[in-house]
């Protein structure tokens, strides 16, 4: 798991292998008939097909390039397809991308409330008395994923600071592979407490209010960057990588970018400022001087 | 209509046939409606547990095959979430929850899992089967059945599911059907008592119609089946009328031919009287002509002509009484009137001359020391017919007793004899009280069935018992009935 490395030596390898096999096509043919393939992770509700539809069909028509949305259960699939390069752009989560900085680059920046940040927030059953991260020693505590920054990391890094390791402080973890799921873990019993997505619990608060009412925030965490879109270092500067991100940045000008922002809850989506993952980049290496 | 219009009984066997043949309807329908409630039940029973049965292993092989790769990986959330899919994609199943536990019984995920929480150690024994068990188990108890699955890949044991299933709504619907059952039985029985009970009602009226002829016959009315009533003589009942008709001419006839026969012993008896009479008349005669020539002779003689009037006034006395007792007895019955206190012993005086052929000693005990409210003339009758009776039964030298006592309500007269006794079939009819005929053998016999029925005209009863160490006794015992003793006409025309 994460307390080694985010993405298995396994799945490298794989990843490598097939983005040899795919780099020679990835400029072939009329820029119409090009295919983007774009990745997307459970970092927003990505259970919504009629949102996924629209978020298509707006990428195709701004793009002008037939897009394929590619969703995997885990982090670890979609980041390892970005880095092999079959995934024109992903949606991905901020510990990822600082893991992997060396090859990715952030393409645009989700801004929600007017900021490029977010929380990580620590949940419990609404009618549980608990406070802060300390209460909830040996709890079953359910993470989203373990290369989530705000379901797992910035708890991981919580109980780094104080020498602990998850599997000592909690009395068993398990994950959901999904912000939504850690809600419904909590809400239904299966877990006393979880590490969730603040933009995700505060969507879904909006969405399903029965389902975020059984959970209550105990704890949030400081601010850190929105998982970002990011891409190849090296494919940043293609005409298709281009254009997604052009696409993405100018999201809110457009009628059915709007809409689709809308349904997402953003404002919209940027250039990524300086120093924005500094906070993640922290953590992680908090975690891991732990071993 | 009611074949038998006493008393209800508590015996069954005496209820009315048109209540008996619904009743036996309404019970015969109770017996089937509960064994075919009771088969139906059980086969529902049986087709609701093996369709449990199928819903819930179809329920459980699903559920197996798509928990097993989470449970081999450990997957907390990923067999939750197939456990919570499963819930509401079996909607045959009410399943209330579902738990899966490892090989330590330790719970990996449930669908309640605040009930169920994760690692917490589950032991439930299903049906009497211990945790641990190979294959499924389902066990139903009460308004639940909970079931157990062993959780086995390649040929390993990775744990078990268990769960638990509402079976409410089963049981609801064997309520149903047992409540449309009963409703429907219950009206069906109601509904065939009713048909029964007219059916038979309406079988049965030319049996009441019988029944009611018959007994009108006991109290003495024996009277035929009107033309009009008779029905078709192909019917069955037409032919029971006709021959019931049939039956009533020959006992009418029988009737008439016994009275001309008693009339006849009447006659003889009367003759055999009459020569006992010209005895007893002959005797005085004798002497009352001696008296007559004595006072032609000597007639200037007082004291011859006072012997011969005595004389004379002795005899004629005798004669008197003779025909007193004559008259008495064989007086016409419309001028009936009750006993006087010394009328039985002129059966003495009329039964003298056969008792002196015989040499019979008479025992003779008249209590009744005044009028008695009875008819006289059956009383005498009978008291006669049996003294008769006993004089000629009677061996020569033996004694008849003749015994009278009364009460205000009730006269006994006691008749015995030394004779060789009643026969069997003679003495059974004279004790018995219903209507039953006494078979006639030549004449035999025909003085009882005289007493017997003069005793019925007033009401009495007439018993008979063997004597010790021979011999009969015959009891009379009439009752008082208002009788009153009219002026003293009846011998006005007697000197």
């Amino acid at each position: 798991m994460l307390e080694s490395r985010p993405i298995g030596r396994r799945a490298l390898i794989v990843a490598g292998l097939a983005s040899l096999a795919t780099a020679g096509r990835a400029h072939a043919g009329p820029a119409s008939n090009e295919i983007v393939r774009f990745g997307l992770t459970p970092v927003f509700l990505d259970n919504d097909l009629a949102l996924l539809k629209r978020l298509r069909d707006f990428l195709s028509r701004q793009t002008r390039r037939n897009v394929q949305l590619v969703q995997r259960r885990t982090y670890e699939e979609i980041t390892a397809l970005l880095i092999s390069g079959q995934l024109t752009a992903a949606w991905i989560c901020g510990y990822p991308y600082v893991a992997y900085a060396q090859e990715l680059a952030v393409l645009a920046v989700p801004v929600w409330r007017g900021r490029p940040l977010y929380q990580s927030y620590l949940i419990v059953a609404a009618d549980r008395e608990a406070s802060g991260l300390q209460d909830l020693k040996g709890d079953l505590h359910a993470f989203s994923d373990p290369n989530s920054n705000s379901g797992y990391l910035v708890t991981v890094a919580s109980l780094a600071k104080a020498r602990q390791k998850p599997k000592d402080f909690f009395r068993k973890t398990f994950f959901t592979y999904s912000h939504r799921n850690v809600v419904r873990a909590v809400s239904s019993g299966l877990a006393e407490s979880g590490s969730v997505d603040g933009y995700v619990w505060e969507v879904i608060a909006k969405l399903e209010p029965d389902l975020a009412g059984r959970t209550k925030v105990i704890a949030r965490s400081e601010w850190l960057g929105f998982p970002p879109v990011a891409c190849l270092k090296r494919l940043e500067e293609s005409p298709q990588t281009q254009a997604v991100g052009r696409a993405l940045r100018n999201m809110q000008s457009d009628p059915d970018g709007a809409e689709v922002l809308r349904l997402l809850r953003l404002d919209g989506f940027t250039a990524a400022p300086p120093n924005l993952y500094d906070g993640i980049a922290r953590k992680m290496r908090e975690v891991r001087s732990l071993g | 209509m009611a074949v038998r219009t006493d008393g209800w009984s508590i015996d069954p066997r005496r209820w009315p046939l048109s209540f008996r043949v619904p009743a036996l309807v309404v019970l015969l329908m109770f017996t089937i409606s509960a064994v075919i409630t009771d088969r139906v039940l059980a086969r529902l029973d049986t087709s609701q547990s093996r369709h449990l049965n199928e819903l819930t292993n179809a329920y459980l092989d699903g559920i197996s095959s798509a928990i097993l790769p989470h449970v081999l990986r450990d997957d907390v959330w990923e067999t939750y979430d197939a456990l919570k899919r499963a819930g509401k994609r079996y909607r045959g199943l009410d399943v209330s929850w579902t738990t899966v536990v490892d090989r330590d019984d330790r719970v990996i995920a449930s669908s309640l899992p605040k009930r169920f929480t994760l690692q917490s150690r589950l032991t439930l024994e299903i049906g009497g089967a211990k945790p641990g068990g190979e294959g499924t188990t389902i066990a139903v108890a009460g308004d639940v059945a909970r079931f157990r699955r062993t959780l086995v890949h390649q040929g390993r044991s990775l744990g078990a599911i268990y769960g638990e299933i509402e079976v409410a709504r089963l049981i609801d619907e064997r309520w149903e059907v047992l409540r449309a059952l009963v409703i429907t039985n219950a009206i069906l029985t109601l509904a065939l008592a009713g048909v029964g009970y007219f059916a038979v009602r309406t079988m049965l009226r030319p049996v009441g119609m019988l029944s009611s002829q018959m007994r009108a016959g006991l109290k003495g009315g024996v009277a035929m089946i009107p033309d009009t009533r008779l029905g078709s003589a192909n019917s069955e009942f037409g032919q029971l009328f006709r021959t019931y008709n049939s039956l009533v001419a020959k006992v009418s006839e029988r009737e008439r031919l016994l009275k001309c026969l008693a009339e006849e012993e009447r006659l003889a008896s009367l003759g055999r009287l009459a020569s006992g009479m010209a005895h007893e008349i002959n005797n005085p005669l004798g002497g009352m002509l001696n008296a007559v020539d004595a006072m032609e002779r000597y007639g200037e003689r007082a004291d011859v002509r006072m012997r011969s009037i005595d004389l004379l006034r002795r005899g004629l006395k005798g004669i008197r009484g003779v025909v007193r007792s004559a008259l008495a007895t064989y007086r016409k019955r419309e001028e009936d009137r009750a006993l006087r206190a010394g009328e039985l012993d002129d059966l003495a005086l009329l039964i003298a001359p056969q008792a002196r052929r015989k040499q019979l000693e008479l025992e003779w005990h008249n209590g009744l020391s005044e009028d008695f409210d009875a008819p006289a003339h059956p009383v005498r009758d009978a008291a006669l017919n049996l003294l008769l009776n006993a004089c000629s039964v009677s061996p020569p030298g033996s004694t008849v007793l003749f015994r009278a006592e009364a009460n205000a309500r009730e006269l006994r007269i006691t008749v015995a004899d030394s004779g060789p006794g009643l026969p069997r079939d003679v003495s059974d009819y004279l004790n018995s009280r219903d209507g039953r005929t006494l078979p006639l053998e030549d004449h035999r016999g025909l003085g009882i069935w005289i007493v017997k029925k003069l005793l019925r005209e007033i009401d009495g009863n007439v018993s008979a018992e063997k004597k010790q160490p021979k011999g009969t006794r015959i009891v009379l015992s009439i009752p008082a009935s208002g009788y009153r003793v009219p002026p003293d006409q009846e011998y006005e025309n007697v000197a």
